[in-house]
């Protein structure tokens, strides 16, 4: 058998599964959105071109929930960073217990998100909560899911089950920077907050900009926590876009507008990928 | 008979062309050595015998079979690579029977086979560990057992050696050669370090840029060098190789020095090459060459030699270096019938020193 | 050294402070689970009399069979995923099959929104009956799954060296024979974290599992979202209900974490 042959028999399976799964509802997705499909609905779906593009983006309700998710990934992910990294430095000088910390640390993000979300809406829970108690007990009255703080109180739940996932990136990171650098550094007379400034954070860019991309990309997916706290509410403060579409989809059955919401979400997702790639591939060239 | 024939080989990746118009025989049983510089196209030469690498165009026989066509596995060739691609998982026995086991060798056979050359190895107790426990030396015959097991038609070789000490590259050097001689197996080995190169081959090919330049034995190679290329690469120290003028039995450098080298064949404007060892310096007060450094290696000296700006390199032997240290004013005279003529603009040889020393 | 002493302090009380609000919320529910309802309203009452109808409640409530049927979807997702993707990344990792599209494909449909693929899922399942079966779940599970255990492979096959299967091949066997008894078990250890990494995001998956096998092939992350109705928590169910699907794989990831960072400073971060 040839290289070629070889090598096209080797990647097939997985080609043709992609396009299975992926490629063709895909397709078949965008073909909703440009048709009044309703989940209730009989016979052929009648072709409506743009106009549920059109409606959409027309739709202030989907744009709220476009600024809502906004605030959200910034938020989250913001705090997430520096919790993460600083975790992440902690731990890399850590000497006993290691792994034992380290699995401890890490295991928020391996717990399914409505779970988090359940355990959550009810240590956070006015009557039965043990924070809120803890709170009140030093006369903090804090209603964590109310007007003007649920968003905010979502945005930590995700810093609690996804900081791990940013600690183990930060970690891998630090673990492959150089140890010249930092040594040159501190013969130089550097000193700790220096180092970590002008000669870590530095060589650590690269890493850094990877989980911000990654962690902001699936905060985008929000769903599971709104959907055991708030279910949107208080009013629409916390109708993110993955609910917003679940609930365009699936409660209101009008399955041709949420594609189209699904696929501008998409696009917006896909223009970042691609300016983020090229900003690397350059940054790598240079 | 297991005769190797490389008739026109070319290969090129994409426009770049890495081997040109490859011609060789390998005869049955021989050991040949592809020698050169990186990049000069050994390696892939190598590869294209072992079907590693595709032929872009000509024709690879084994024993008057084509094999340009076939997979590695058809065409009955054992090779040992530069990291010795131990199989990491399996143990020493189990990394020696291995290829028997592509041949459908029912497994206790196969074992049993491996343990035995394991034992003409001096490999029998290490069989049950893993490669990781074992040194370089212990790897590379394991590697060479493997090699050997299947009894094929041609042994191939890249650079296995140039992973050991010095003094581990000497002692496997003679190994191996005792392993070619008592097997017979035709052997097509790859290195850029001319002393291997020349201790271990019947036939030498000294390779650039993607040609074989000479072939030869390494007496022929040595005495004969079909160019300045070949005659800097092969021997050391180096060969002298300079540009200027010869009229009669003097050579004139363009700074106006002059040495004595006895009946050249050749006249008028050259590139000579004398090796180190013919380059015989005596003590004279009043001389314009003057010694630069003498580095010791025991029973010889190199002397650097500084000749109104040009630098030559003399070996002297260590009982005649009275007299000789840095500063010394010295003429230099070569040996009769040592001494080389390339032409300066080509590099070609016009006259070699084998014509003096055999006409003589 | 002064400066130095602080910094220690402040790295342990850190870690001591990440430890707690980690462990914390974990302890509650433990709690939780064996308290009556009454109980419930002193979140820290720490002795009491422990009960078991929670447990109880939650076990005879089907949720071992959610479980069971999790563990299905995610078993076969991951068998899948690991046979095909690690064909397949090492055709990309040794070849560059299918170019820099392919390698940007499995990045992209890692990212990809789930809402975009839900819809055709559904009505795919209902055109051919299978709506609320685990069959459209499982579809659903490789979209992202396969991918991320792709990903994950091709750094780990950049590492083997090629002159192994090289070897293999002069040594007598055949290019995938020479994949599959020398260069595979290369791996092996990057395809356990992989198997491990991709069986936790089937297992943890909501919004598929709510869409399209909302009722009786329920999996377990959505059995668990049907205690949380609006008529009235069973907290104390629930909260077992929590710790069956959050103590398996919590265990696996302590196994894996080493080699978490590893494929993924491998795949990931490399890019």
């Amino acid at each position: 058998m040839t290289t070629v042959k070889f090598k096209h028999g080797m990647v097939a399976p997985l080609v043709a599964l992609f396009v299975g799964v992926v490629g063709f509802p895909l397709g078949y997705a965008f073909y909703l959105s440009i048709t009044d499909y309703k989940l209730t609905s009989h016979g052929t779906p009648k072709l409506v071109g743009a106009d549920n593009y059109v409606a959409t983006v027309h739709d202030s309700a989907f744009w709220e929930a476009f600024g809502t998710t906004a605030t959200f990934v910034f938020l989250a992910v913001g705090l997430e960073l520096v919790i993460g990294l600083a975790i992440a430095l902690a731990l890399q000088n850590q000497r006993w217990a290691r792994d034992l910390t380290r699995s401890m640390l890490l295991a928020p993000m391996f717990i399914t998100p409505i779970a988090v979300g359940l355990i959550f809406r009810f240590l956070l829970n006015d009557q039965i909560g043990a924070i809120p108690h803890l709170l009140q007990a030093v006369g903090v009255d804090y209603d964590f899911f109310g007007p003007g703080k649920a968003l905010f109180t979502l945005a930590l739940i995700d810093v609690w089950q996804w900081t791990p996932f940013m600690v183990l990136l930060l970690l891998a990171g630090l673990e492959s920077i150089p140890r010249e650098p930092l040594e040159a550094a501190r013969v130089d007379g550097a000193r700790g907050w220096y180092v970590l400034r002008r000669v870590t954070l530095p060589l650590l860019a690269p890493v850094l900009v990877v989980a911000i991309l990654l962690r902001c990309l699936d905060a985008m997916k929000v769903f599971e926590y709104v959907f055991a706290t708030t279910r949107g509410g208080p009013g629409t403060e916390t109708q993110t876009l993955q609910y917003f579409v679940y609930q365009t989809g699936i409660q209101f059955f009008r399955l041709g507008s949420a594609s189209s919401m699904a696929f501008i979400v998409l696009l917006l997702v896909l223009t970042v990928i691609v300016v983020a790639f090229r900003r690397m591939d350059k940054a790598k060239q240079s | 008979m297991a005769i190797v024939r490389f008739s026109g080989v070319n290969k090129s990746f994409r426009s770049t062309s890495v081997v040109s118009d490859l011609n060789l025989e390998l005869p049955d049983g021989s050991f040949t050595v592809l020698v050169g510089p990186s990049g000069c196209g050994k390696s892939t030469s190598l590869r294209m015998l072992a079907g590693l690498e595709s032929v872009t165009s000509g024709t690879i026989t084994i024993a008057d079979r084509d094999v340009t066509q076939l997979q590695p596995r058809d065409r009955d060739v054992a090779m040992v690579f530069q990291n010795y691609a131990l199989y990491p998982h399996l143990s020493v026995r189990e990394n020696i029977a291995f290829p028997l086991r592509a041949a459908k060798e029912p497994r206790a056979n196969a074992l049993k086979r491996a343990d035995a050359v394991a034992e003409s190895l001096g490999l029998a107790m290490f069989l049950d560990r893993k490669p990781k426990a074992l040194s370089g030396g212990q790897q590379q015959r394991v590697a060479i057992g493997r090699a050997i097991i299947r009894e094929p038609s041609v042994f191939l070789f890249d650079e296995p050696l140039s992973n050991l000490d010095a003094k581990l590259r000497v002692e496997t050097r003679t190994e191996l050669l005792q392993i070619q001689r008592r097997l017979g197996i035709t052997c097509l080995y790859v290195t850029h370090d001319q002393e291997e190169a020349m201790t271990l081959s019947d036939r030498m090919v000294v390779m650039r840029d993607g040609r074989a330049v000479q072939v030869g034995t390494p007496i022929e190679v040595f005495n004969s060098p079909v160019d300045t290329f070949v005659a800097a690469f092969v021997g050391s120290p180096k060969m002298n190789l300079i540009a200027g003028e010869l009229t009669g039995e003097t050579f004139t450098l363009p700074s106006g020095f002059a040495l004595n080298v006895g009946r050249v064949g050749a006249s008028g404007p050259v590139t000579l090459g004398i090796r180190p060892d013919d380059l015989v310096p005596t003590v004279a007060d009043d001389a314009d060459a003057r010694v630069k450094l003498v580095e010791l290696l025991g029973p010889r000296a190199i002397v650097t030699v500084d000749a109104r700006d040009t630098e030559l390199t003399c070996v002297v032997e260590a009982a005649r270096l009275s007299g000789i240290t840095e500063g010394t004013r010295i003429t230099l005279s070569a040996r009769p019938g040592a001494v080389h003529a390339f032409d300066t603009k080509t590099g070609q040889r016009l006259v070699g020193a084998d014509q003096e020393k055999h006409d003589g | 050294m002064r400066n130095s002493r602080t910094l220690t302090i402040c790295r342990v009380a850190l870690l001591w402070a990440a430890g707690i609000s980690v462990l914390f919320p974990v302890v509650w529910i433990a709690l939780a689970s064996v308290k009556t309802p009454e109980q419930l309203n002193d979140p820290f009452l720490l002795s009491f009399a422990p009960t078991l109808d929670g447990w109880r409640n939650v076990l005879s409530s089907g949720i071992l069979a959610a479980a069971g049927r999790s563990a299905i979807v995610a078993l076969t997702t991951v068998g899948i995923s690991v046979v095909v993707g690690s064909m397949g990344a090492y055709a990309i990792a040794r070849y560059r099959a299918g170019g820099t599209a392919t390698r940007f494909g499995m990045l992209a449909a890692q990212v990809l929104p789930p809402a975009v693929l839900v819809f055709p899922f559904l009505t795919m399942a209902y055109a051919l009956r299978l709506n609320d079966t685990l069959v459209p779940v499982i579809f659903a599970h490789l979209s992202f799954v396969l991918p991320v255990v792709t990903w994950f492979l091709i750094g780990f096959f950049e590492a083997v060296p090629r002159s192994l299967e090289e070897q293999a091949q002069v040594d007598g066997f055949t290019r995938f024979q020479a994949f599959r008894l020398v260069v595979l078990p290369q791996v092996f250890p990057g395809m356990g974290a992989a198997a491990i990494f991709g069986f936790t995001l089937s297992w943890n998956d909501l919004f598929y599992g709510l869409i399209l096998a909302p009722g009786k092939a329920a999996i377990l992350p959505v059995a668990i979202a049907g205690f949380n109705t609006f008529r009235g928590v069973q907290i104390g169910s629930m909260s077992a209900a929590i710790l069956i699907a959050v103590v398996p794989v919590v265990i696996a990831s302590f196994f894996i974490q080493r080699r978490l960072v590893q494929g993924i400073s491998g795949g990931a971060v490399k890019f």
